[in-house]
């Protein structure tokens, strides 16, 4: 048992699926984003970082660890709630390039903003979890418990987002102003507040990811960059609709990054996502990409 | 975005052919008449409006959406970088055109995996293609120098160039206009070619696919091959802006062509406005000038530039001139241009 | 009472109802005839606000309801059956109800269990999902949505598309029911006229956007002009 948990090959495949869950945690909120408003959201991963920043430099001042994480989310909150009502509802029925372009300008400003608004830190943002790998008979295996609290915090939220939207009334509205927005409308469901509240849940999902990547590792801007370009991949590869199918994505690419690391070279581990996204072109060349809209029957 | 781009007034060749040749010596002589540092921001945003007009052709003209432009200016910067420092005597042409049409190769290969995608997926896919290139370029390290990327020697003026000038300085002003005047001379030569081809059924045949593929495809026209070809003659023109750019330069490093860059193409073209020529080379005047604009901002805003504010002034304004732009006026410059002077011809019409 | 006066709604260039005056009695069945392209569902598209008229105005009870959003117009109490019904496949038919109460005070829980007692074969299958339903059984979800809120009115799109003529039959005569029985107000648009005019008090016929005849069910139906050129109906 000992050899086989350490055997190489395993402790990238742990190392990646702990890596990958983070992307899938992305791809989630791409996903959320997605099915409700039909943007792809090209700042999720600089808006979570700008939360991030807000609350996680106090952590440098000796703030509790987790009451910085809460301000983090409240920030990632309350950040997607204002661009979606200030961005992206002006944009509603216009071409679907428009919304794109703005979200490639936000990430532009966020990424110009934060480094001009918080000094430079190069320290790693302490966690109360220890990062040191476990050992097993003197090998490595790419588990710590700050992994396992990644991983334990990533599933839970993850969760969480399941339960609301299968079994509670709000998710079943917010499923419907996806789905059906007209009728849902002649239904009297409030549409535009919950596109608002997709966005505002989306954005809260991505700030919790971009803490989970910052801890551990110094505060810089571009920490969610290739991060999000795995993460789109994932759920395109998954069918932008299907949250599933961007959780399987996001642990396939984290896998395959972390094969790649492994076996081949650092260098070449950002291509993870390209390799994925041509081998399942490849597999379904007529596209997984084909939008399958929704059925009103 | 549709609506702006139908069919104007199609000159003909001949016309065209002339109107490009005047423009062109028009702004030669102009460069006489300005400073080495103004040639050499015009050389820059000569081979930047290269790569707009490119990229404007494949979003405003074709329908598709890239992100990855910068990516195939980097394939045309690496090639001419190598290529020079091998063969240190070939004639720049021969240079430009192996960048361009690696770069055209380039988007032969992206396009394979694309021309199926749509929107947003095939945004995203352009995305991570150009997030690959500084995986690539640092695991090559003995072709592409790494991290510390290559280094070339300026392009520097012929003799009988260099005879025109003389006094203080003579041999940096000679240089900074000669890189000017090519940068222009190729620049005019691109813009021709692609006004030809807008105008060609290659051109109509790429719009009809952007506003009904339905439609293009019982015309008898092949979807995919024509896909393919805008994002090849795309890759093509950024590969040979990468290109000038790097003789203008005289380097290149994998930071050189990366997303800040996409970002700033997207927001010259948007801002000039999309699928326009004219709208193009205003991109290229902006991003020549940007420095001053920017240090006009700071002038007026009493920022101290060399503050961190300062240095990421730039990236924060073109951020938010996309943004703007985008919301408020769609259509760009030209749009905008076009907008009045349709107002002002037919003010009778409005009820 | 529904009352739109003087309504006109243009799509670009398209006049797609031109200077509409019409009124819907509470508590009766108004018929809204014609043929193809007349317009009748983008007046009750306009209605719900799901379109916005260039001019005119429409009042329901006291209360305009032009420039008021849909959601906010559905819940003054104007149920909608859009055309095509609207029936949310992914959703199973127990969830497409619920999201037709959520947006009420009703209890969901009590408006389930009288919808399924009004509807039987809907409550046997609450968990299926509405993809499985027939053309009919769609229908009587679709209606059953709308009802669950308890509207006072009620803008029916064409209920009978696609129906077989006894499952037609028996629809209007549940629509008849319920509207004596409710209290509602109907606004029925209906290109099967001979159906519509069986259940209807009041009719008014459209033809390219601008109406041609309204009055009596029974007198609309009854002129062999407008059966002949507008309903559709052979002598």
């Amino acid at each position: 048992m000992g050899s086989f948990v350490t055997s190489r090959f395993i402790t990238y495949l742990l190392g990646g699926i702990s890596s990958g869950i983070v992307i899938a945690l992305v791809a989630l909120s791409l996903v959320i984003i997605w099915k409700s408003t039909h943007v792809l959201n090209f700042a999720q991963g600089a808006m979570g970082m700008f939360a991030t920043f807000v609350g996680m430099n106090l952590v440098f001042k000796g703030t509790n660890y987790w009451l910085c994480v809460l301000l983090s989310l409240a920030v990632g909150l309350a950040l997607g709630g204002v661009t979606e009502r200030l961005l992206i509802r002006p944009l509603y029925g216009k071409p679907e390039i428009n919304p794109i372009v703005v979200m490639v300008g936000f990430l532009g400003v966020l990424e110009s903003a934060i480094p001009s608004i918080w000094h430079t830190n190069l320290l790693p943002v302490p966690t109360p979890f220890s990062q040191i790998y476990y050992q097993d008979h003197g090998h490595t295996i790419l588990v710590s418990p700050f992994v396992i609290f990644q991983v334990s915090l990533a599933l839970g939220i993850m969760g969480g987002v399941a339960l609301l939207f299968q079994y509670t009334n709000l998710g079943l509205k917010m499923r419907a102003a996806a789905l059906a927005p007209e009728v849902s409308r002649l239904l009297g469901v409030r549409v535009n507040r919950l596109l608002t509240l997709g966005w505002i849940l989306s954005s809260g999902v991505g700030a919790m990811a971009a803490v989970i990547v910052s801890s551990g590792q110094s505060l810089a801007a571009t920490n969610m960059d290739g991060i999000f370009v795995s993460a789109f991949i994932a759920a395109a590869v998954g069918g932008l609709e299907s949250p599933v199918g961007a959780i399987t994505g996001g642990l396939l690419i984290g896998v395959t990054e972390s094969l790649i690391l492994g076996y081949w070279s650092s260098n070449m581990a950002p291509l993870a996502g390209v390799l994925v996204l041509v081998a399942s072109l490849a597999i379904r060349p007529q596209g997984i990409f084909t939008r399958n809209s929704s059925r009103r029957v | 975005m549709g609506r702006l781009l139908t069919l104007r007034h199609a000159y003909p060749t001949s016309s065209r052919l002339v109107g490009t040749v005047v423009l062109a010596v028009l702004c030669v002589a102009i460069t006489f008449t300005l400073t080495a540092l103004d040639d050499s921001k015009l050389a820059g945003g000569a081979a930047i409006a290269i790569v707009i007009v490119g990229l404007s052709w494949l979003i405003g003209w074709s329908g598709q959406v890239s992100l990855g432009n910068s990516g195939f200016m980097a394939i045309g910067a690496y090639v001419t970088a190598i290529w020079a420092n091998h063969h240190a005597s070939t004639p720049i042409i021969f240079t430009l055109l192996l960048a361009t049409a690696c770069g055209a190769v380039g988007g032969l290969i992206l396009a394979l995996p694309s021309t199926r995608l749509r929107g947003p997926y095939l945004a995203g896919m352009t995305l991570a293609f150009s997030f690959a290139v500084a995986p690539l370029a640092l695991n090559f390290p003995s072709l592409t120098g790494g991290s510390g990327g290559l280094f070339l020697n300026f392009l520097s003026a012929p003799r009988w160039f260099q005879g025109l000038f003389s006094g203080s300085q003579a041999l940096i002003r000679a240089n900074a206009q000669w890189t000017a005047d090519v940068a222009i001379v190729v620049a005019a030569v691109a813009f021709f070619f692609m006004a030809n081809l807008i105008h060609s059924s290659t051109g109509r045949a790429m719009r009809l696919v952007r506003d009904n593929d339905v439609a293009a495809e019982l015309a008898g026209v092949n979807l995919q091959r024509t896909r393919t070809l805008a994002f090849a003659i795309s890759a093509a023109y950024a590969g040979l802006g990468g290109s000038l750019l790097t003789l203008l330069t005289g380097s290149v490093t994998p930071q050189t062509y990366s997303l800040p860059l996409s970002i700033l193409l997207l927001t010259l073209m948007v801002l000039g406005g999309i699928g326009t020529l004219s709208g193009a080379i205003i991109g290229g005047l902006i991003y020549s000038y940007s420095d001053n604009l920017v240090s006009l901002i700071n002038k007026a805003t009493g920022i101290n530039p060399t503050s961190t504010f300062g240095a990421n002034l730039k990236g924060i304004v073109f951020g938010v001139l996309l943004i703007a732009t985008m919301l408020l006026a769609p259509r760009g410059i030209v749009g905008m241009g076009r907008r009045l002077t349709s107002m002002i011809k037919r003010p009778a019409r409005e009820s | 009472m529904i009352h739109v006066e003087e309504l006109s709604v243009s799509y670009g260039a398209v006049r797609a109802l031109r200077n509409v005056t019409m009124t819907a009695p509470t508590g009766k069945i108004t018929a809204v005839l014609g043929t193809n392209g007349a317009g009748k569902t983008t007046l009750l598209r306009t209605i719900s606000g799901l379109v916005k008229p260039t001019v005119g105005t429409i009042h329901c009870k006291s209360t305009a309801l032009v420039g008021l959003a849909t959601d906010e117009i559905a819940r003054l109490g104007i149920g909608h059956v859009p055309e095509g019904r609207g029936v949310i496949a992914e959703f199973t038919i127990e969830e497409n109800l619920r999201l037709g109460v959520l947006a009420s005070k009703v209890n969901a829980n009590e408006g389930l269990e009288r919808q399924f007692e009004l509807f039987p074969v809907l409550g046997e299958r609450r968990k299926q999902y509405a993809s499985t339903l027939s053309g009919g059984e769609r229908q009587m979800l679709a209606m059953a949505r709308a009802l669950i809120a308890r509207p006072q009115f009620l803008l029916l799109d064409e209920p009978s598309l696609g129906l077989a003529p006894q499952v037609t039959a028996d629809m209007m005569r549940m629509i008849s029911s319920l509207c004596q029985h409710e209290n509602l107000t109907v606004l029925l648009v209906e290109q099967n006229a001979k159906s519509a005019l069986r259940i209807a008090h009041e009719a008014v016929v459209l033809h390219l956007g601008s109406v041609i005849a309204s009055g009596a069910a029974a007198t609309i139906g009854n002129d062999s002009d407008l059966r002949r050129y507008y309903l559709g109906m052979v002598q």
